[in-house]
């Protein structure tokens, strides 16, 4: 990794060399590298925001790429201090920076692969109007991306300490749970509508239903 | 504070028996402090559903009820360390009954801005799906605090093997002072309810009369109910 962060840099070593990343985050604690992990995840999820707005045009190529990134840096400030908690039950020494560090780099990650994805959601997006469908794309493409970013946290787990893992895979479970239901605080995300936010309180599950019955009407 | 809370955490016998052989009366504090932290706020997350202020009425009842708790059987849970030989004395009992609750606060406390983002997404009271919302609430606080429980008294039980050298005495020991502190916590919770507070009911402290009736009649009034 260079002494100076840059975004290039920063990317390249994220993809080729993760754990160089780590060790950064760990041995020299500087207030840049995280900030351009921070800075590059929501960039990347706003820009993927973007593609995920393309569905319905207008003015959602603006709300869907600020709810994504809104919603990821929500998820992260929610999930923050019991991911520091659980990695500490699991015996790792670590930093509440290096900690966020980490996290950062894990969303930049995922962050990193929607943008690869992009072209092929936005190809989608041109062929259908199912709201639906492309939910159930951009999920699937979401969990994917997610899966890398925290595989490379697990990894970090491994490389500060020896002890066991069961709280951090809880911890994962919790965060993945946190995001799915940042769907449903935020929505719409894909669809159109008159708010910003909405006005019922739903959990995930429930909006997914009834998003699926309204499609089931529609048609 | 931070190196004693990460300690408390990481759950390393071999450290927590030396705070034990050297008593300090400042561990003691921050145990205290790290519970009435801990518990308050995830105490005001549980009560914020009902109303703001059950909210503030919970965040003060929660760590009452695990000092009073720890307080009411501090004598008990002495005497059963000695009888089956774990070889901890009374401020030994109490301060490793001390850490097992500070820790479960800690987790609590850390896992609260969840139980907030929760309730934020929950029904509200008043709304057409609220018994929805007040079953969700009462089902992730009882898994949540659960887990915390079960956490801490697993650290519980490896500090009580290092010190008493036995698996089957720490065992029975850890067991023992469960059974008590289940038994008198359970009431105690019930004197000092409400809680996450009954939709149907009024936002209050305690409950009119709070020392009429216990928790066991309680259950045995609505198992009857259920099954006769």
């Amino acid at each position: 990794m260079p002494e100076a962060a840059n975004p290039a840099s920063v990317l390249e070593t994220l993809l080729k060399h993760p754990g160089r990343i780590i060790h950064d985050l760990h041995h020299r604690p500087t207030a840049a590298l995280p900030a351009w992990l921070l800075g590059l995840g929501l960039l990347g999820m706003a820009l993927y925001g973007l593609v995920v707005g393309t569905l319905s045009g207008g003015t959602q190529l603006l709300v869907a790429p600020a709810k994504m990134a809104l919603g990821t840096f929500l998820a992260m400030i929610i999930c923050l201090p019991s991911l520091y908690i659980f990695i500490c039950l699991d015996g790792i020494e670590a930093r509440i920076r290096t900690v966020s560090g980490i996290l950062f780099a894990a969303v930049c990650l995922a962050a990193l692969l929607l943008i690869g994805f992009a072209p092929v959601g936005w190809i989608f997006s041109q062929s259908t109007d199912s709201i639906a469908l492309m939910s159930a794309l951009h999920l699937l493409f979401w969990l994917i991306a997610i899966g890398f970013g925290l595989r490379l946290l697990s990894a970090a787990g491994s490389f500060f300490g020896t002890g066991g893992r069961a709280h951090l895979r809880l911890w994962n479970l919790i965060f993945v749970l946190v995001c799915l239901q940042m769907t449903s605080t935020l929505r719409p995300i894909i669809g159109k509508s008159d708010t910003f936010l909405p006005r019922e309180k739903k959990f995930f599950v429930a909006h997914w239903i009834d998003s699926m019955k309204g499609e089931q009407k529609k048609n | 504070m931070i190196p004693f809370t990460k300690s408390l955490l990481r759950g390393d016998a071999s450290e927590i028996v030396e705070w034990l052989a050297d008593f300090n009366s400042k561990r003691v504090l921050r145990c205290c402090l790290l519970i009435v932290v801990g518990c308050g706020i995830y105490g005001a997350t549980v009560g914020l559903w009902r109303a703001p202020l059950q909210g503030a009425f919970t965040a003060v009842k929660f760590p009452l009820l695990v000092f009073l708790t720890c307080a009411g059987n501090a004598l008990l849970n002495g005497m059963l360390a000695q009888v089956l030989g774990s070889g901890l004395s009374f401020r030994q009992t109490s301060l490793a009954i001390l850490i097992s609750f500070a820790t479960a606060a800690v987790v609590l406390g850390a896992i609260s801005p969840l139980t907030l983002f929760l309730l934020y997404n929950t029904p509200p009271l008043g709304s057409a799906a609220d018994v929805t919302g007040h079953s969700v609430m009462l089902l992730t606080h009882v898994c949540v605090i659960a887990y915390a429980g079960v956490l801490a008294n697993q650290r519980l039980l490896r500090l009580l093997e290092k010190m008493s050298g036995s698996r089957a005495t720490a065992r029975r020991v850890l067991v023992s002072w469960l059974a008590g502190n289940l038994f008198l916590g359970a009431q105690l919770a019930w004197t000092l309810r409400p809680f996450i507070g009954s939709p149907q009911l009024a936002v209050q402290f305690l409950r009119d009369d709070p020392l009429r009736g216990n928790f066991y009649e309680a259950v045995a009034r609505a198992a009857g109910h259920l099954f006769f």
